[in-house]
């Protein structure tokens, strides 16, 4: 049971980090990028590539998948989602499920339907205290918590943190500021994809590379998201420990049903408290 | 789009028509006998894409009257037809209904479903409903596969509809004439909502839900009501599935199949009955041209030649949809109205 509990815990810090990479982009810009799934996927399948077909070291593929990552956020939001600015939220949202498709596209193109797992950790279960847990869970588990710390260190004690803050709550003010709104929209989907490579590596340990692997860091992503409140940092830390636990709770006692349990924990808290837990409510005016 | 030079209207029955000028009496004509028609000459190849374009046709009605019409953004649509569709497997094969009585049931049963994650709708709307869409889409779809009475992820036999499938050699044309039939009543039908004050309380709703309720529309039922209607159209276009295939799994219906509906939908233009047409004529002819785009490209790429129809069919399709949101982000229908326009004045600018 504690096991159990445990494990459910360790990879709800990996739902947690999932996200965060939506928060990102969904505080600064109001954009929710469906695309991030495939984004994690497309990068898992390059780190593969690096390390397997180039034969780079360890030591080197990594840094590049990093840089990578902050190309493709960047890329990805200066010449798809900035010409859309002012558009209907439909198109956009339309669009992020397009770039999906794209990278989902040609991942299946380059690489066909191979699929792996990274073995950067031993497997099986180890022993702490009399618990068993898996060593790759665990390490995935502290390495979202440490970025959970460096995130929070980010927007509370730098100054990009703070425009961010300031972009998130006002742009109009923020533009008068002297804050330049675009530049930030940028450095979100750039630190949003520099989350996505950590996904990817994280992800492509805990679980299997698959073609399908975007929907499923979707599955996992949207509902945390959803109970955490879509512009909060703290909120997605919180939802994604809850699913997690909730989710190996429901594993242990209903079996089959563990598949959609975060779908169902999402339908309550939409219809209870839509903003979520931690999000801000918005007051509609007409 | 106004009415050509010359044309007033000056009575309400004129107002109110769906089919206004003798022109255009002469082209519907015309173009119901072609459809017709094209039965009987067409190769058989073509013939399974137009039956699927039928199909394909009455789901984005019914996803048109709930996105264009009544602003509510549903990605499940795919889920719903799967409750359309299941609706007549089940009951055809383990009850013995009729399949023809089976059609209004998987109506109902799908705009019953669809009710269920319409409800949240009330109090939600924009990225909040469009993730209760998707959790409905998961949700469904894991049903289905977890129950031994629906075959699970097996999929379960459809029997066929009497007297339109009797396994002679002119199925498929019959078949056709069945869709086309069903696929006309439905595009009179959801022309009749849109004129009707349940279309006008739906417009009213997607052009500012607050101003609506304030001028006394009742928010609650109207939604609902959109959700119903639209899942409907996504019940029978299940029922054309189900007998067409005539065996079903649940992976038919996946998540991908949901974004094309949505996709034909912003293709052909929001809002407008002619467009959602356009935008699935389009977007399966597409899928047309995907055959082979990718047939010739296995001879370039020979290694790549297993996954090249399902990457190709993924990229030409996200393609042509973002090609659509940068450049006509009004749709096709918009296009042809201007095209259209530029013809009616030609010599002139305005």
């Amino acid at each position: 049971m504690a096991d159990i509990l445990v494990q459910g815990f360790f990879v709800g810090g990996l739902y947690a980090l999932i996200a965060l990479g939506f928060v990102m982009i969904f505080k600064a810009s109001m954009v929710l990028n469906l695309a991030y799934g495939e984004m994690i996927l497309i990068l898992s399948y390059f780190l593969y590539f690096l390390l397997e077909t180039a034969d780079v070291p360890l030591g080197a593929a990594v840094p590049i998948l990093f840089v990578s990552g902050a190309a493709l956020g960047f890329l990805v939001e200066r010449l798809a989602i900035r010409p859309l600015l002012g558009q209907p939220f439909l198109s956009v949202l339309m669009m992020t499920l397009m770039l999906g498709f794209l990278f989902k596209g040609i991942t299946v193109f380059i690489w066909g339907g191979e699929s792996f797992s990274y073995g950067f950790t031993p497997a099986g279960m180890i022993n702490i205290g009399n618990m068993l847990v898996r060593p790759d869970a665990m390490v995935a588990f502290f390495v979202a918590l440490f970025i959970f710390v460096l995130m929070l260190f980010l927007f509370q004690y730098t100054k990009i943190g703070l425009a961010m803050r300031v972009v998130a709550a006002d742009h109009l003010v923020s533009q008068s500021l002297g804050i330049r709104v675009k530049r930030i929209f940028s450095l979100s989907w750039v630190i949003s994809g520099i989350l996505a490579v950590v996904c990817a590596i994280l992800v492509g340990m805990v679980w299997m590379v698959t073609p399908e692997m975007g929907d499923i860091a979707l599955g996992k992503g949207l509902p945390v998201l959803l109970l955490g409140g879509m512009d909060s940092i703290p909120g997605a830390l919180v939802g994604g420990l809850l699913i997690g636990l909730v989710e190996s709770l429901g594993g242990y006692w209903g079996g089959e049903i563990r598949a959609i349990i975060p779908w169902i924990v999402m339908m309550l808290i939409l219809l209870v408290r839509p903003w979520g837990m931690f999000g801000q409510r918005r007051i509609e005016r007409i | 789009m106004g009415l050509p030079c010359g044309t007033f209207n000056s009575r309400p029955e004129q107002d109110m028509a769906i089919v206004r000028t003798k022109t255009q009496w002469v082209l519907v004509f015309l173009s119901l006998a072609f459809f017709f028609t094209l039965a009987l000459y067409l190769p058989m190849d073509w013939l399974v894409w137009l039956i699927m374009l039928g199909i394909y046709g009455v789901a984005v009605l019914g996803l048109h009257i709930l996105v264009g019409l009544c602003g509510q953004f549903s990605m499940g649509h795919a889920a719903f037809m799967a409750v359309g569709a299941y609706t007549v497997a089940v009951l055809a094969t383990k009850y013995d209904v009729n399949p023809w009585l089976c059609l209004p049931l998987s109506a109902a049963f799908a705009g019953l479903v669809g009710l269920i994650f319409g409800f949240p709708a009330l109090r939600i709307k924009g990225f909040y409903l469009v993730m209760s869409t998707i959790a409905a889409q998961f949700i469904v779809i894991w049903v289905i596969q977890e129950q031994s009475w629906t075959g699970g992820v097996y999929g379960i036999e459809v029997p066929d509809v009497p007297g339109v499938q009797t396994g002679g050699e002119n199925d498929y044309r019959n078949f056709w004439w069945l869709t086309m039939g069903i696929a006309v009543a439905m595009i009179l039908l959801a022309k009749n909502v849109q004129r009707t004050a349940v279309g006008r309380k739906f417009i009213a709703v997607r052009d500012n839900d607050l101003a609506a309720e304030v001028m006394g529309i009742n928010l609650f039922r109207t939604k609902l009501l959109a959700f119903f209607i639209g899942c409907s159209f996504a019940g029978v276009a299940g029922w054309l599935w189900a007998h067409f295939m005539g065996h079903i799994t649940p992976l038919q219906f996946d998540f991908k199949m949901s974004l094309i509906f949505l996709g034909m939908i912003i293709v052909g233009g929001m809002g407008s009955t002619t467009g959602a047409l356009m935008g699935t004529m389009i977007l399966r002819l597409t899928e047309k041209l995907v055959d082979n785009i990718s047939a010739t490209l296995s001879d370039w790429f020979p290694g790549q030649a297993v996954q090249m129809f399902p990457a190709m069919s993924l990229i030409v399709f996200a393609a042509v949809v973002m090609f659509f949101i940068m450049v006509q982000p009004r749709g096709a229908y918009h296009l042809f109205t201007r095209v259209k326009l530029y013809y009616r004045l030609h010599p002139f600018s305005y």
